[in-house]
């Protein structure tokens, strides 16, 4: 009904290549797009700025995640450091007065080039081995951050970071940042949705499930598996300067410790490996509904007259959350992306399901 | 089988297409594979059988990179491929199914068949980004191709259906769709009509013959199915403990008491 398949006929190859098959599909994105471009106008600036800006640049990096974990298959800990080296570079770039349409370029091929070397030595190694050799590079890079002051100022100090400005306009507005925030997560969108239907993603998929599959079709999985690095380096380091440029104006070590790699890493897989609106909800979950409980649990406290002593105030919320992703991962492991599919593949006949089967 | 190989092309002057000379591969103090000779020549369909642990897929391994031959040399169209690495071999066109399957559970079918078209696209980063100008006239290109081969191999319903649910005799003819998509000059099929009823063989044989027949390619068959092995095949070789006992026409082959005794076992002394 809601998702109507009669009279959806493919005639040519090209028409069957499209992203969206299916025209309410399509219609849904094109709502969503419609509605990311009003939000400056209909949502306050106070969540815009908080909530929206920091979901879609975290999404944007989730997705890059995605691409190395979810589409090649290969575990990464070490996320956050391969975002510091992009936050970093193109910060030092724009304060020697690059200009920052140049020193995000700069932020992602830095973060390209050492996620890459590093993929090059940590490849030798498959599995849960190279998920330790990436927390190592993770640890590497914590330590170097911390103890050079070239870089990052100290271990405690932070690096502000100079006004974002793009093709000679300098911004400073509230929807200015949102924007520039939206334009990234949207070009990361259509790449990660141009790769499920190209022959890079299906090589990276080959690579994921078989490597000898893959190799007898002449796939060189180590190559893909590097170029996958690579790639989701990129997209790293653009998000991590982006993050601080436009979200926390300053960068600092601890906003890239070895946490944030696990809650990248988290988003990724209560989102759904391989799935791009997963993603989208997997961030949300895990960046917005600690606050959203925390909210909950504070205010119907208060109003039921509950003396709840703040130890616990502090503690339930987290408990909550963490629940929260047990429940979901138990309801379907392949994530939220998948619990959404459901849904769609539900509506896309109903209500004469009742004829299937 | 009434099934008959329409004529032998065999032409003994001729350069073979694929060709082992002496091939031995060791697994520590096992000897899997050790003497083995062959020459395939150009649209020949070619029976390797043996029985459980001849050595039948180590030799194919070995062929086809995974297990470089210890000793010995293998040589495609004249050429020295011996210890190439599996991804350059299927470069050089060679393209092979394997005993247990090795299709993408999580693809489509569709999917599945378009990776064999992989050495003949140029998949990259930027491509990927700029799809509409960069990728989509090579992907549609390629399309073709891939249709052509699963209208041959009559798939057109299951296209876009998840390999995963297949039943296992549609599954191994998506492999040879897959196999078939990378026009090769030799393919290697590992038991493709393992596990399947009378009628599947039937069709599995036919679309074999036919694959020679308009696609030219050479055949390297390992089967246990004897009566497939008569019907199509040119020549054969038989395996046992990693040596050659026969070779030569299947029909006199299997008469062969080696080759018997192999299989059913004889009253040694």
């Amino acid at each position: 009904m809601f998702y109507r398949l009669s009279g959806v006929h493919h005639a040519d190859y090209v028409s069957d290549s499209r992203i969206y098959k299916v025209p309410a599909d399509r219609n849904l994105a094109v709502f969503i797009l419609v509605i990311g471009l009003a939000a400056p106008f209909i949502i306050p600036s106070l969540y815009l700025n908080s909530y929206i800006l920091p979901w879609l640049i975290w999404s944007a990096a989730a997705l890059g995640l995605n691409l190395v974990t979810g589409w090649a298959g290969q575990l990464h800990l070490g996320y956050a450091a391969v975002m510091a080296v992009g936050a970093y570079s193109a910060i030092h770039a724009a304060r020697f007065g690059v200009p920052w349409e140049f020193a995000l370029i700069i932020g992602g091929l830095a973060s390209s080039v050492i996620g890459s070397l590093f993929a090059f030595a940590a490849l030798r190694v498959k599995g849960l081995y190279l998920a330790l050799t990436t927390l190592a590079m993770q640890f590497v890079m914590d330590w170097v951050l911390t103890h050079s002051p070239a870089i990052t100022g100290g271990s405690h100090a932070s690096l502000q970071s100079p006004t974002l400005a793009l093709l000679g306009q300098p911004i400073t507005s509230d929807a200015g940042y949102y924007y520039v925030a939206f334009g990234w997560c949207l070009m990361v969108t259509i790449f990660m949705l141009n790769l499920k239907r190209s022959a890079l993603g299906r090589a990276l998929v080959a690579v994921r499930e078989k490597d000898y599959a893959a190799a007898i079709l002449g796939v060189n999985s180590f190559y893909y598996k590097i170029l996958a690095f690579a790639t989701s380096s990129f997209i790293a380091g653009v998000s991590g300067a982006l993050l601080v440029a436009a979200f926390f104006f300053l960068a600092a070590p601890e906003q890239f410790s070895v946490a944030v790699s696990i809650q990248v890493l988290a988003m990724v897989i209560v989102g759904g490996l391989g799935s791009i609106i997963g993603t989208y909800f997997g961030v949300a979950l895990i960046l917005l509904v600690p606050g959203i409980v925390n909210g909950i649990f504070a205010t119907t406290s208060a109003n039921l007259g509950l003396q709840v002593d703040v130890e616990t105030l502090a503690h339930m919320p987290n408990a909550v959350y963490g629940a929260l992703i047990v429940i979901i991962l138990l309801i379907e492991p392949l994530g939220l992306g998948k619990l959404y599919g459901n849904i769609r593949d539900y509506l896309m006949i109903w209500p004469f399901d009742q004829f299937r089967k | 089988m009434s099934i008959q190989g329409n004529t032998t092309r065999a032409h003994q002057g001729d350069q073979p297409i694929l060709e082992c000379l002496g091939v031995e591969r060791r697994f520590g103090g096992i000897v899997a594979v050790t003497g083995v000779d062959l020459a395939i020549h150009q649209g020949e369909i070619f029976g390797l059988v043996g029985p459980n642990g001849s050595g039948k897929t180590t030799l194919t391994n070995a062929i086809t990179g995974f297990y470089p031959p210890n000793k010995g040399s293998v040589r495609l169209a004249g050429q020295d491929i011996t210890g190439t690495a599996p991804h350059k071999v299927a470069r050089l066109g060679i393209a092979r199914t394997f005993q247990n399957l090795a299709l993408f559970n999580g693809m489509s079918v569709l999917d599945n068949v378009l990776l064999g078209r992989h050495i003949h696209m140029h998949p990259g980063v930027l491509r990927t980004a700029f799809y509409w100008w960069a990728a989509r006239p090579e992907e549609i290109e390629n399309r073709k191709v891939v249709e052509e081969v699963i209208e041959f191999l009559q798939l057109e319903s299951i296209r876009h259906e998840l390999v995963d649910g297949l039943p296992i005799g549609l599954k191994k003819r998506v492999e040879l769709a897959r196999a078939l998509v990378a026009e090769p000059t030799m393919l290697i099929l590992d038991e493709p009509m393992a596990g399947m009823n009378q009628e599947e063989k039937g069709y599995m044989s036919r679309f074999i013959l036919d694959a020679r027949a308009e696609r030219g390619v050479s055949v390297l068959l390992i089967e246990h199915h004897m009566d497939v092995i008569i019907g199509i095949c040119d020549r054969m070789l038989a395996l046992n403990y990693g040596e050659m006992i026969a070779s030569g026409i299947p029909r006199e082959v299997v008469k062969d008491p080696r080759v018997i005794e192999a299989y059913i076992g004889g009253s040694h002394g």
